[in-house]
Order: C-alpha cells, then structure tokens, then sequence
C-alpha cells in the first residue's frame, strides 16, 4: 500500500511540474466544450430552432410578393430583410451581398409576378371546368445561395419558401375557381337547355371563400425517429458537454502513454524492475494519479456546462438528480481512460507512435460513440459500429442521467462495460509488462 | 537458497544470451565468481557483453542458457530476492528531471523498501555522501553532468544493498566528480559492500579495482588481480596496455 502511495505521488509530483502538461490537460478540453458547444448551438438553431435571415428583393408590380413574403414570415423559418439603411435592395446587390457571404439567400420576387400568378390561376381553373388543357407561364421566383451553405441549411430554406408558395398557389387558384364557377355554369346551362333556358333566371349559387386554403387538412406530427433511446432529444449543450469532456478525458491517453514510455527512455523504468516492486504497484500508481486528473477535469468541465456556457447564451447543463451514478459514470470513464493510456503505452516504442495511435484512436472511437455527430442522426450501419465505443458508452450513460433522469441502475450495464474496458486493457499491459520484467 | 563455493556473492556458469535476430550471443558461456567484499571489475570493449551480464545479474534479462547466483539466489528463479540485495547504478541517468534530488531519493527509498521513519535521514545521508546535500531541493535537470552521476549513485545506495552493480558510473564527467564518485565506492566497499563493475578507463580499474575480468564476444578472455595480470603479460606496463593486446585495436563500433 505505501509503495502504491508512492507511485501515485510522484506521478501527481510529475504533473505538478508540468506545467505546460497541465494546461493542455484541463484547459483544452474546457475549451473544447465551450467553443463546440457554442459553435453547435448555433448550428441546432440555424438548422430549425430560430428564424434564418433572408434577403427579400420584392420587385413585383401587384401585391402578391408582399403576400408571399408575410406567409413566409408566418412559417417562423425566415426572417426576411427588404432595406438597407431605408433604400431598397436592388437584384444586383442582393447576388453581391450574398455571394460576399453577409447573408446566405436572397428570394427575388420579379416584376410580374402577381400578373403571371393571376393569369395562370385562371387559366388553370378555366382549363378544369373545359376540360381542356391551357398553355401556362408559370411565375419565377429566384433563390440566391452562398455557395458555402451546407445542404441541410439550404433545404431547410428551401422547404419554408415551398411551403409558403403552395400556400400562394393553393389561394389564387381557389380564388378564380370561385370567381369562374357562376359564369361557367351559365355557360353551361346556356349550352345544354338552348331555348328552354330562361336567359332571365340567374342560378343561386353558394359564395365560395378562399379562407380554407389556410386550413390544414391534414396535421403534421412530429416524433423522435429514435423514441427508444431518447424520449426527449438533448440539447446542444445536453449532448455537447458530456460528450467533448468525455473526449478530454480520454486525450489522458497522450500523457499518460507519455509518461511510461519516457521512464522507459529515461532509464528509471529499467532501475525500478530492478527494485522489489511489484508490477501492479508501478501500473496502478500510475493509474490512480491519472484518475484523480481526470476526475477533476471532469468536475471543471461540468461547471463550465452549468455556469459558463449559459453566461454566453446557451441552455444550462441540467444534470439529472442521481449524483453517485453521475460519479460511478466518471470514474468508470476515467479508469478506461486511464486502462488505454497504459496500454497505449505498453505497446508503443516511442512517444510519437503514442501520441499519434493514440489521438488517432480516441478521435475514431470519438466520432464512433456519437461525440461529433449524435449516434441517432448517423446511419443505422453507424448506429450498430457505435456500441463498441468506450466514448459512446460514456456519453450513453451520460445522456441516460441528464435527459433521461437515470439512475444508477440504469447506467449499470454502461459503467460495467467501462469498468470492463478497464480491466482487459490493465490486464493486457500488465501481461506484457510482466514479460518486459521476465526479461523475455 | 544456494550458497556458492568460497562466499562468492557472485556466481555464473556458461551464461549465454542470444538476443533474438542476432548472429552472435551477448553472452557466450560467462563463467566467473565474484567474492564477498571485493571490487570486480567487468571490463571490455564496446559490445563485449558488459551491460548484458550485469542486466543479467539484476533480472532485468533472462539468460538464454547457463546460471546465475547473486548471494545464493537463482536470478531467473528467486528474482525478487535478488531484487531485495541488490543495488544498480545504471548507464543511464535514472532519475526524474523534473524532480529534484531529494524527491528522487524519497521516492526510489520507497521502492526499495527503506522503513518509512528511516526515509529522510537515509536520503540526507545518501545526498551527503555524494556531496550533493546543499543543492538536494534543486530539480535534476538543473545539475550538472557529474551532479547527475552522483545523484544516480545515492539513489543506488539508499537501501545499503549487500551487491552494487555499476554500469560505467563515471562515464563523462569532470575530475573532480569522478574522484569523489571513486572516493565514495572504495568506502562502500571498505564498509563491507561488494561491487561489480564496468568501466572503460582502465587507469580507474586499475585504482579500484581487486579484481577483472575481460571479457570480449561474451567470453572471458582474462581474469585476476590487475596487477599480477599487467606483471604476466610481455610488454604491457598497465592495463590499457594489456587490454589493447588482448582485445586487438581495430574499432569496435
């Protein structure tokens, strides 16, 4: 037991002096989970939670553009500008600001807009009551893209301004249709009775409104595409912040490889095999040090979550009510953590074959375990590689007690995974130690 | 436990070490005795197979054939008693840089089991001896390079180990920090220490040294009292002189 106390305190004693260390280890990924955070906030509402800020270039002559701009403003996707500094925006510069990256669209309404919409809506309805087929100019409508706007951005855009152009369509058509149907039913009487027909005696018909063009018909419901697994989705900040300090804590792989394959280096490793100490006491002292680090990254990064995210506008880390399986979730995060450091750097010969395998290999079981992209918005092929993700166990058991509110119960079969990881990895690096001290 | 013939600490028989994918043994049927109290001297060219017997002697590498004893213990089947007895001053500056003297020798005093209420007289101790009391509380990386050679020797010597194996202690370093360095070994020795030792400067075997052995392609090639070895050779006048004979003057890096 003193020879453990030992080794764990000149292991805390050897980061101490570290400075830079240090830094990396708990100032990284605290900013790790702010910016990420903050960046995918702002991505979450940009991809549907507030409006997206739009050009409106309104040339037309009749009052149509202006209707169509309202009921897109209705939908609450777009937010549409029409001035600059109390002048209009010309089609000239609306493409130059947009293409200037200063706003992502611009929607051109051109000047005939509401004439080439009336006269097709009556041409159409005409056409429905003669059965008989009208050629139609359709009314354009041009939409700017900063080519720089990723797709799903773009058809977020796309479908508001859709929707908002059936909602047109849908009006100006039932309007003609109303407005035809007295005339073409005399029309048609006239045709049908010839001499019979009393010219004089007007058919009584029921007024038709355009009013139930803005009723739905049929409703649009909207569910999780994975309630199994979340019966509410996470926010940003829910998902961002467990997972990018999970990804931090991992990153203890680097020093922690680091520092064995540098007392290999450096001789002291060869000195202590020559040493009455046992193998467990060298790899644990090592272990137990680390854990304390990662524990207090840990620690850091929630309060980052809790009190400094939501000072730069974010929702507040909500953390669930089960305090020991929130601890039971860390520590057993922290030791596979600290089990792959060890066995990182057991099987690497230099540091940068460490550092490098292991970046590499926690980025991968990152993106795996849904850090980057949540696991239910990847492919179901994803969804299966993910469970063989120490990360994405982390991050499950994580989201099980913030979003979820679980309990130590239910995050057990996460913390035994993670404690098992653990265990295969101390248990490997301990085999190969042993053979290093066997002088095989 | 077996205790060898004559009180040797120190005992081989045919030692041999193949390191895998070379064409030569390390070590290639070493045989030799070391007795209690003496200062032997491991002495031989680059690649002789120095390194290899003394990392053999302190378990850090398993012989491929033949035996090994260190104070009657096999070194491949009682490792850890070996462990217990014995002290190495490695090649290598075996310390942590970032750690100063003091904090290095407490922690290996741990390692080597010196009893917790004993620690911090035993480190000053050891600091003393190796003149570096005054500067304990200053970071390794600070020291010099004879600073480092002595440091790495207290750390040695912590546990007054009964066997101290030295592998080139005194290799670059100043006058001064060597004299002390083989001040200090010939106390330890008078204090009834056994060393084993390698060196390349044959003047300072010659000094400190009851006995040798050379060793060249993992063999002996001569063994005795340095004086009585030079005094049988035809035109040798000292050891390098004797050594050059016996081990040739072609380059062996």
């Amino acid at each position: 037991m003193m020879l453990l106390l030992a080794n764990i305190k000149k292991e805390l004693l050897l980061l101490s002096r570290d400075r830079a260390g240090l830094l990396v280890l708990f100032v990284m990924p605290m900013l790790l989970v702010l910016v990420l955070a903050l960046i995918q906030d702002n991505l979450f509402r940009a991809t549907g939670e507030t409006a997206t800020r739009a050009l409106f270039v309104n040339l037309d002559e009749g009052g149509l553009g202006a209707e169509l701009g309202v009921k897109l403003e209705a939908t609450g996707a777009l937010e549409l500008v029409e001035e600059f500094a109390g002048q209009k925006i010309s089609i000239e510069r609306a493409r130059q600001t947009v293409f200037n990256g200063d706003y992502q669209f611009a929607i051109v309404i051109p000047p005939t807009f509401s004439a080439n919409i009336n006269a097709a809506a009556e041409t159409t309805a005409r056409g429905a009551f003669r059965e008989e087929q009208s050629p139609l100019t359709a009314s354009q409508l041009t939409v700017f893209f900063d080519p720089t706007v990723r797709g799903v951005y773009r058809t977020a855009v796309v479908n508001a301004l859709q929707r908002g152009v059936l909602g047109l369509d849908i009006a100006r058509k039932s309007e003609a249709f109303g407005r035809l149907l007295p005339e073409e039913l005399q029309r048609s009487m006239n045709e049908q009775m010839g001499p019979f027909w009393s010219g004089g005696m007007q058919p009584k018909l029921p007024q038709l409104s355009a009013d139930w063009t803005g009723q739905a018909l049929i409703e649009l419901h909207e569910e999780s595409a994975y309630p199994e697994k979340y019966a509410t989705l996470p926010t940003s900040v829910q998902q961002n912040v467990p997972a990018w300090t999970l990804f931090g804590m991992f990153f203890i792989v680097i020093p922690l490889a680091g520092t064995l394959i540098r007392e290999r280096q450096e001789g002291t490793l060869t000195r202590l095999m020559t040493m009455p100490v046992g193998n467990a006491s060298l790899l644990l002292g090592k272990v137990f040090a680390y854990l304390l680090i990662c524990l207090v990254q840990f620690g850091l990064m929630l309060a980052v979550g809790k009190f400094v995210l939501p000072l730069l506008g974010t929702p507040v880390l909500e953390i669930g009510s089960a305090p020991l399986a929130l601890l039971a979730v860390a520590i057993s995060a922290a030791l596979a953590a600290c089990g792959y450091g060890i066995l990182v750097g057991v099987l690497a010969r230099s540091y940068d074959q460490a550092s490098t395998f292991g970046a590499v290999s926690v980025v991968i079981a990152a993106a795996l375990g849904g850090v980057m992209v949540p696991v239910y918005v990847m492919p179901r092929v994803m969804q299966e590689l993910s469970v063989i993700s120490p990360l994405g166990w982390g991050l499950d058991a994580f989201l099980e007690i913030f979003v979820r509110g679980g309990n130590l119960v239910s995050v057990l079969p996460q913390v035994a995974a993670l404690v098992g990881f653990f265990l295969v990895c101390i248990v490997f690096a301990s085999l190969v130690f042993r053979r290093w001290r066997r002088g095989a | 436990m077996i205790l060898p013939a004559g009180d040797n600490v120190i005992a081989t028989q045919d030692l041999v070490k193949r390191y895998p994918g070379a064409d030569q043994a390390a070590l290639n049927g070493l045989t030799l005795q070391v007795a209690r109290g003496t200062v032997f001297g491991l002495l031989g060219p680059n690649g002789a197979g120095k390194t290899t017997a003394i990392s053999t002697l302190c378990t850090l590498l398993r012989p491929t054939a033949g035996t090994a004893t260190v104070l009657g213990h096999d070194v491949v089947r009682e490792a850890d008693a070996v462990r217990r007895l014995i002290g190495l001053v490695p090649q290598d500056i075996a310390l942590y840089p970032s750690l100063t003297a003091r904090e290095n020798l407490r922690y290996f005093a741990r390692m080597v089991r010196v009893p917790g209420r004993r620690i911090e007289a035993r480190v000053s101790e050891c600091l003393e001896l190796v003149g570096l009391l005054d500067c304990a509380d200053r970071r390794i990386a600070t020291f010099s390079g004879g600073m480092k050679r002595r440091a790495n020797l207290a750390v040695g010597i912590l546990h007054q180990p009964e066997v101290l194996f030295l592998d080139e202690p005194t290799v670059g370093i100043d006058a001064q920090s060597r004299n002390l360095i083989l001040e200090r070994l010939a106390e330890l020795n008078r204090a009834g220490m056994t060393l084993l030792y390698t060196t390349h400067y044959m003047e300072e075997a010659q000094q400190l040294c009851d006995e040798i052995a050379i060793i060249d392609a993992g063999r002996i090639i001569a063994s005795g009292v340095p004086a009585q070895l030079v005094a049988a050779a035809d035109g040798c006048e000292n050891l390098e002189d004797l050594f050059l004979v016996l081990t040739g003057k072609q380059l062996r890096d």
